[in-house]
Parts: C-alpha cells; structure tokens; sequence
C-alpha cells in the first residue's frame, strides 16, 4: 500500500533550501551538527527538527554523499562504520575525486566519542537509502541492526530517531512481504517501550501491530491488543491519524459501523492534504459504512481531485445502492470485483445486499400506497426459488426493523403503505433540535478547553495591577505624609 | 518409532474406533487423555519446535482436535466445540506451512461460522470471514454459512428453512435444528409487527407448526398476548401511537436549564 509513502512525502516542507546550493552534504552535516546539540542539551525538539529536514533531503541522497557523511560522522575504521558503510555500494571514482576535498576537510575534525543519537541517525540514514534504491534485502538487515542497537539505548533523545526508525524497520519488511515475521519483535519493543514511557514510540508501534495484524486480516487479534494498548493524548498527527484508520476498519468488520464511520470520517480530515493514497483508502472504507448505515455519501466526496478514478468502483455502487436496484448492485459488484478484493472490502460489499433491497422497498413504499407482493419481488429483482414467500418474510422483517412503515395482508398477498404520519406532531424535531444544540455547547466548550495562554501575559498582566496598586498605595502614603505635614503646621 | 508417539496413535485408534461405535463417553473419556498425552509434544503450537517428528505429530495432533470437534456437536455441547475449535485453529492458521492441508478444514470453520450464526455473535462471524482466502469462500461448506447469514439478514427465513435439505456435512444439521427455532421465533416477531391478524392455518404454515395443536401451545407459552377467535390469531399491537399526547414536560425543563446554565457559562 502506498498511503503511507505519501503520509511522509507531506512532511516534506516548503522549506527544502533552493537547490543544491549548499551542497546536501553540507546539510546533512548540519543536521548533525543540531542533532549533537540537541543530544547535549536534551532538548527533543531538536531533534525531531533533524529528523524532519532529512526527509526533506531524502530525494537527493546518492551512494557518494552518504559515504562520506558516514566518514565525517562515524570514524572510518571503527566498527560502526565498518559495519554501516558495508550497505553502501562503493562509489564510483569520478564521484570520489569530486567528494574527495570535502570528506578529508571533514576527517580532520575528529569526534572524540560516538553519540548514540548520531550513531541511530546513520542507521536512519543508510535505512532510507537502501529503501529508496529498492534493496530492501539489504534493508531489511539493517534494519534488523539497527534495532538490536536500539533495544540496547534508553535515552529520551533518541527516541524521535528511533520512532523513525520502526516505521522502516517494519516497511522493510512489508515490501518483502515477511511482516509475519517480526510481529513478535514488534511486541517486544512495544513493551519496552512503554516501560521507558516512550510515548511516541509506544504510538507508533501499536500503529505498526495493527497494520501487521491487519495485513493478515486478524482483526480479533488487533482489536484485542487496540483494547488492551495503553491510549494517551497522541503526540504525531500521522500517528494519530493512522489509529484512527486502522480503528474504523476494525470496528467496520465486527459490525459497530457508527462508530466506525465516526473513526473514519475523522482520520480522512486530519490527514494531511498531501497523503493522497491515504485519503482515498479512508474514503474508500467510509463510503462503504455510510452504505451500510443505510446513509447515501454526498457526491463531492467522489469528485474529490486526483480521486476520481479511485473512487470511481465506490461511486457507481453508492449509485446502485441509492436506486435500490439489485440487478445493477449484482452488475456492479462483478464488474469491479478484482478492485474490491484487492482493497479487502469485498465481504463488507456482500454485506450491502442487505442495504440495497432495503432501499428498494423503501422506495415501492413510498410510491405504492397498495402493492400485491408478487409486484414487490419482481421490482426487487428477488431471484430465488419462492420469490412471493421471499418478498413477504423479508417485508415482514423490514416492517419490524422499522425501515418501512406498512401492513401485510397474507389472504390478499399484498402490502398496504401507511400513511406517513405529520412528523411535526411527534418529538422527533424537539430531539433532533436538542442535539444541535448540545453539538454547538460542546463544541463551544471543548474550544474555550483547547485554548493555550502565553505562561506569562497572566503574570504581567497581574504585575500591572499591582504596580498601579502600589502607586496608589504610594501616592496615598504621601498624601498621608502630606496631611501630617499640615498638621504639624 | 517415538514411543509417546505411538502411545497417542494407539489411544487414538481406539478412540476412532469407540466414535464409529457411536460410544460417545469412551470417546469423552479417551479424548481428556488423549490431551494431556499431547502437552508433552514439544512441536506442537504454541511452541512449534522442530523437532524430529513434528510433521507426524501435528497432523495426530490436528487429527485429534478434528475429531474433538465433530465429537462435540454430537453430544451438542457447544462450549465444548468453542473449546476445541480454538486449539484447532493454530494448526490450520499457523501451521499452514508446516502441514499439508486437511480435508476437514473447510467443513469445520463452517461449522463455526454456523455455530457463530446461531448463538447471534455477528461479529465474530465476520472476524472469521475475513481470515478466509477468496478459494475458502467458494467452497460448498463455507458457501452454505455465508448465504444463510445473508439470508437471515435480508429476513428471507425459508430459504435459511429450505437450506436444511442441503447440508454440505451430516454434522451440520445439529446447528441448523438450532437456527430452525431461532428463526421461529425471529418469525413470530415480524408477523406480530407486520400482520394484523393471520388464519390459524396460514399462521401453522409460516411458523412452521405440523399441527394447530402445537401452534396454540406455542402462542400459549411464548406470546400471550396473541389472541385467537374466528379461527385467526389477532396480533395485540401495542403500537405506540405516534402522535405525542402529552409534553414530556421533566425532560424538557431539564434541557432548557442545561440550555441557561451553558448560555450563562459563556456570557
């Protein structure tokens, strides 16, 4: 799946510095140099920062340059070295001459020790180069490396590398298509993580088991570990974003579709504008649940840019179901067929059925005030053995259900419609008024709750008070002082 | 030839041999030893060590478990089936690559889809579903839960009814007896919304009665409410009538004041 390439493609910022003006080296070596400050300063923000410029750079990184970064960062001899610069392929000699200068300068200025933070961020580096060039044996070994380093770390500061870093070790994997493989590790470090209170790392793992347990189609197994997983307050939008994804799907296979959509609805909003493939995937599943709630999508969700061909199976099928015809539902369903099941809705798709014949007979009885239940199974296209028996036992249930509001006569074998009844005379619209407003309040609310202050306007402004209270306070005391004066007099 | 090994296989003869006599408490009876015998094989899940024998050992094992499981429904005990399902289930998802795969793999996951359908867990039934390869799904045994739930959610009850005549596996039709009673009274509940009154004959028909006789002590014993003169059943509907006589006056004074104290909160 590709959603999540583009999730990242989006953190590339606009500022990706004009060119190869300053050499990528060069930034690369002053993503080093932040990350060294950041790790002595224990300021994680730093760091996150590092990471983030480096995706920036991703596009532009070649065997040559991170030869030689790894040169300038690692001491070359040293194991770490040694054992990074095996996964990059020797450079070409025109490319070392030209590089040459550059790495020797850099070799002079000796670093006297290791910093875990740069070691894992090589790791990082080498990683994201091998997956760009389409190695991913070797990835996958370095990424194995890279982890088995990692278990051994316990510093606050690599943990932003670090969450980076599952994110590949397990994409490695999945290009290979060996995830089965590592969900154990994959638990282990989740573990670990929650002891260390890394909570990124916790975030982005848990999303790295679901993902795994989904990619098999173990749903009980992921809604297990969902239910069971520490939650807190997410510190990555993308993280977020993808639990929420990964929750709807759950939660659509084992039937809890309000919920589901809600899941759904939201992680299509809050991913970023960029994450096209991702945003298809949650409309994709959303349109379905609404189908299935029995709600009809609005048709700008399907007009969506760079959408359209995409959704384009979902749409003609919204289509079906909306019209209720079973004929069409059944054409559109084999037509798309290898779409369907190449995005894992296939199941959700029989379960539509359901939806479309319910549609139908919503529609015949709202036109039909009285309708002989033969008439009702050809216009719903009932092919079955007994269509009237079938037209009158599923009516039946639909009446119960409540989706249709009529009477069965079995001696006349026909359906009598009810008069739909002055809706205004019932509490419905007091209902539907009072969760508006309650939707406003709590929206009011939770705004006025997510609103951040300054730490120190509210200081200053109580220190003006003050001030003038003291100056009051003062020019009373003189007057005071003042008046004994007078006194005195 | 590994002595345990050949311990389990002979029990386990024995055991085949008792299920074809159809002694159903020799067969509980060896099967608890049976088990217990199998905790000391080091290959089978969840530990799956290669040892020498394992291919030997979890196809026994596998075999074993299979047969725990028809045995289960025929002395209709479902907890036990959920039981010995759930330890089958690691030989057939995780050890799909170990094995060659078992011919009663199909009719067993749709025994338990069956099983998932009459005890009404939709969910689960679905979970399961999604594990299926599109092949699975095609397969008569698998085909045959998948249309019923399809058929009980559109509410077309005879064909779920009519599908009893075309059980795949003779062990099905303890499930679909089951289902036969779930959809009586699922049909009981329609007719009572959708009819105002049916004729005792037709009402015998669709609850699936051989006789009146049987029909009047159903309604006697499920729903009282029903009433019979005239040779009908008249359905009492409580229908709540939808026009609103009186204002729901508690609830409304306690929205309004949630209303005040919010507005209050804000100005």
């Amino acid at each position: 799946m590709t959603q999540d390439v583009e999730m990242k493609d989006h953190a590339t910022p606009s500022h990706s510095v004009s060119s190869a003006v300053p050499s990528t080296l060069q930034h690369l070596k002053e993503i080093a140099s932040l990350i060294e400050t950041g790790s002595y300063s224990k300021e994680v923000r730093r760091i996150a920062r590092a990471v983030r410029l480096t995706i920036a750079l991703r596009r532009k990184l070649t065997a040559s340059v991170l030869s030689s970064f790894l040169d300038y960062v690692l001491t070359p001899g040293s194991e770490a070295h040694a054992r990074l610069s095996a996964y990059v392929p020797k450079v070409y000699v025109d490319d070392q001459e030209m590089e040459v200068d550059t790495a020797t300068s850099a070799i002079q200025t000796p670093s006297k020790h290791l910093l875990p933070e740069l070691d894992i961020y090589c790791y990082l580096l080498t990683l994201l180069f091998l997956i760009d060039q389409k190695r991913y044996n070797e990835a996958k070994a370095c990424a194995s490396a890279s982890i088995a380093r990692l278990k051994n770390l316990n510093r606050r500061t690599v943990d932003v590398i670090a969450s980076r870093l599952y994110f590949y070790y397990s994409y490695s994997y999945e290009l290979t298509g060996d995830l089965a493989e590592i969900r154990g590790n994959l638990l282990a470090l989740h573990r670990i993580a929650t002891l260390r209170h890394d909570e990124l790392g916790q975030e982005t793992l848990l999303n790295l088991l679901l993902r795994n347990y989904l990619h098999y189609n173990l749903y009980d197994l992921a809604e297990k570990l969902r239910s069971k997983a520490p939650r807190f307050e997410a510190h990555s939008n993308q993280q977020f974003c993808r639990y929420l994804f990964y929750l709807g799907k759950i939660r659509t296979i084992q039937l809890e579709y309000t919920d589901a959509k809600e899941s759904l609805l939201q992680a299509a909003r809050k991913a970023p504008v960029a994450a096209r493939g991702f945003r298809i995937q949650c409309n994709k599943w959303a349109v379905i649940v609404r189908l299935l709630l029995g709600e009809i999508p609005e048709r700008t969700i399907f007009m969506q840019r760079g959408a359209e061909k995409a959704l384009r199976p979902y749409f003609e099928l919204t289509n079906a179901v909306r019209i209720g015809d079973l004929e069409l539902f059944r054409n559109v369903a084999e037509k798309f067929a290898t779409t369907f099941s190449t995005d894992g809705t296939h199941n959700l798709i029989v379960r539509l059925r359901h939806n479309v014949i319910r549609t139908g007979l919503r529609n015949i009885s709202v036109s039909y005030s009285r309708i002989s239940l033969a008439d009702v199974a050809q216009k719903l296209r009932l092919n079955s053995a007994n269509p009237v028996a079938d037209a009158e036992s599923i009516v039946a249930k639909a009446i119960r259900d409540g989706a249709i509001d009529a009477t069965l006569d079995h001696a006349n074998g026909w359906m009598v419609s009810k008069e739909t009844g002055d809706i205004y005379s019932t509490n419905e619209p007091q209902l539907a008024f009072n969760s508006r407003i309650a939707f406003c309040l709590n929206m009011h609310n939770e705004a006025i709750r997510a609103l951040r202050f300054p730490p120190n306007t509210h200081k200053e402004k109580e220190s003006a008070e003050k001030r003038r209270e003291r100056q009051q306070q003062e020019q009373e005391l003189a007057k005071h002082i003042a008046e004994e004066d007078d006194d005195d007099f | 030839m590994d002595p345990k090994l050949r311990d389990v296989s002979q029990l386990f003869e024995r055991f085949k041999a008792a299920f074809v006599r159809n002694d159903y408490d020799t067969c509980t009876n060896l099967l608890s030893q049976l088990k217990v015998l199998l905790t000391e094989f080091r290959s089978l899940p969840p530990l799956f060590e290669e040892t020498p024998n394992a291919v030997h050992e979890l196809t026994l094992a596998r075999d074993i478990y299979e047969h725990a499981v028809v045995l289960s429904v025929k002395v209709e005990d479902q907890d036990a089936f959920e039981r010995d399902f759930f330890q089958l289930k690691p030989y057939y998802t995780d050890g799909r690559n170990r094995l060659p795969s078992s011919p009663q793999e199909y009719p067993i996951l749709g025994l338990n889809l069956l099983r998932l359908l009459v005890q009404n867990r939709i969910a689960e039934f679905h979970t399961e579903l999604e594990l299926l390869s599109s092949i699975a799904l095609e397969n008569p045994c698998i085909k045959h839960a998948v249309e019923l739930e399809q058929s009980f959610m559109e509410g077309a009850y005879n064909r779920v009814l009519s599908a009893r005549q075309t059980v795949p596996h003779d062990t099905y039709v303890y499930f679909m007896d089951l289902l036969a009673k779930t959809v009586r009274d699922e049909i009981a509940g329609c007719s009572e919304k959708a009819y105002d009154f049916l004729s005792i004959s037709d009402a015998r028909q669709m609850l699936l009665f051989s006789s009146d006789q049987e029909l009047l002590e159903y309604v006697k014993e499920e729903h009282p409410e029903w009433e019979i003169k005239n040779g009908s059943v008249f359905f009492q509907k409580a229908k709540e009538s939808a026009p609103c006589k009186e204002i729901p006056s508690l609830q409304l004074i306690n929205q309004t004041l949630s209303y005040a104290r919010e507005l209050e909160r804000i100005v």
